[in-house]
């Protein structure tokens, strides 16, 4: 599986962001949140632009955050694709792309969650993208 | 609030309790073939909860927990009619026929239990015989603990109530924390419908049979991510350190069912590998020695799929001998 890697900010010009996934509690494991903040920069950037990965099929991904009053930022995170704007999203490369960044998330987060416990996880449920992984 | 419990083809606008719609099962046809009861709906708390009510005489309430829904218990209810008791079936909020809230925040251990005692209320429920399935039990004792005069008696079954550690499983990343972590809960269990899924029916003895008769319908109650929203957040109520969002209700419902006389008994799946039987039904026990119990069925967690109609015969009795004690006394 290709990596996913964090790239500057891409021309959005007749572009849409297309939902795709969304977190409410991103700090229920706190290192999640330390992640984003680390891969990120959010403690300097804030809400200033969302996070922006490309993902194994070279489409592009756009992390927002949320933020929530009393607890710390980010609190929550959307994931959204970033497809010509009258497009309809290829629902297959669409999750294995899900797959790949939620893979690359587990990943840098580090002990005790692995990249292999994901995969375990993800073939145990039959998850399609696990398959290949 | 007048209460209508059992009224036929009245619309109640506005405010919160019974709301009885008169709809006809509009279920699809072969789960209406196990699922032939009349729905009913009521202000619980501010949604709208599912219900269905059965029968005459002293109530059995029936609470399913994550991912289910009132289904869970079809094979119970028709015996447990007939053997004279009102049968009472809530979709908790969020599940099966209920509304189902698409933002987190909504759900909580103590609002869940809230939304319960809305309905037990609304329909002025006394002498109820609760019976508990996994969050079943810790919102279900909730609401017994905090309106004993109502509770007749209990029944608990694959489900825990006090704090920190739930179960060994409950700790490790694979599969328990992986499958509702950040963003991976959304997509294993909102996107592919994990636990609604597969899970129920890597949970169960006979697969073959939960496999052709019930898989489709849990899943079909579920149909969209966002309606699937409680089957991870539900896991992330589980304590499993001191910082624990729930911990100082466990704290509480331990400390409570340690002083409780209620009569009670504990049901257990002999295979249940979430909530193992040795470690849990040995802990309801000491928390309830003069429990009935444990009455060991097969089952891994989700028993009532495996042995419904032996649960439904364990209750009946036990229903049979409190009626008994009671006219002796």
């Amino acid at each position: 599986m290709t990596d996913v890697i964090v790239v500057e900010k891409p021309d959005l010009r007749e572009k849409r962001l297309s939902f795709a996934l969304a977190e409410d509690r991103v700090a229920h494991y706190p290192e999640f949140r330390d992640f984003f903040v680390r891969t990120f920069d959010l403690d300097r950037k804030g809400l200033a632009e969302p996070g922006f990965v490309q993902a194994p099929s070279g489409l592009g991904y756009a992390l927002i955050f949320l933020g929530r009053s009393g607890e710390p930022f980010p609190s929550g995170v959307e994931i959204h694709a970033i497809v010509d704007a009258l497009e309809p999203v290829a629902e297959e490369t669409l999750d294995r792309d899900l797959y790949a960044i939620l893979r690359w998330m587990i990943a840098g987060i580090g002990a005790p969650w692995t990249a292999e416990d994901f995969d375990r996880t993800g073939r145990l449920y039959r998850i399609p993208a696990a398959a290949s992984a | 609030m007048a209460v209508k419990p059992k009224g036929t083809g009245t619309r109640r606008a506005g405010g919160g309790g019974i709301v009885d719609l008169s709809l006809e099962n509009t279920l699809p046809e072969a789960v209406r073939a196990q699922w032939p009861y009349k729905p009913r709906y009521a202000d619980a708390n501010g949604w709208r909860m599912h219900y269905i009510d059965e029968g005459e005489g002293d109530p059995v309430v029936l609470l399913h927990g994550n991912p289910t829904w009132g289904f869970l218990y079809r094979e119970m209810i028709d015996p447990l009619v007939r053997s004279g008791r009102r049968v009472i079936v809530p979709d908790m909020i969020g599940f099966g026929l209920s509304e189902k809230p698409t933002r987190e925040q909504a759900h909580s251990l103590d609002g869940h239990a809230a939304n319960l005692t809305a309905l037990m209320r609304q329909l002025d429920l006394t002498r109820i015989m609760l019976v508990c399935h996994d969050w079943g039990g810790p919102t279900g004792l909730s609401f017994a603990m905090s309106n004993p005069a109502r509770v007749r008696a209990l029944t608990i079954m694959s489900t825990w109530a006090w704090p920190l550690p739930p179960a060994e499983f409950h700790t490790r990343i694979f599969p328990w924390r992986m499958m509702h972590a950040p963003l991976v809960g959304p997509y294993l269990l909102g996107k592919h419908r994990a636990l609604a899924g597969r899970g129920v029916y890597l949970s169960v003895v006979d697969r073959e049979k939960f496999g052709r008769s019930a898989q489709a319908v849990y899943e079909s109650a579920l149909p969209e991510p966002a309606s699937r929203l409680l089957t991870w957040v539900w896991p992330r109520w589980i304590p499993l350190d001191e910082n624990a969002r729930a911990l100082p209700r466990f704290r509480w419902l331990e400390q409570k069912l340690s002083q409780c006389k209620l009569p009670a008994m504990i049901i257990w799946g002999r295979e249940d590998d979430v909530f193992d039987a040795a470690t849990f039904s040995h802990r309801f026990k000491q928390l309830l020695p003069h429990a009935e119990g444990p009455f060991l069925v097969t089952g891994r967690h989700f028993l009532q799929e495996d042995s419904g109609p032996e649960i439904a015969d364990l209750i009946r009795h036990f229903l049979n001998r409190l009626d008994e004690r009671e006219r002796s006394q």
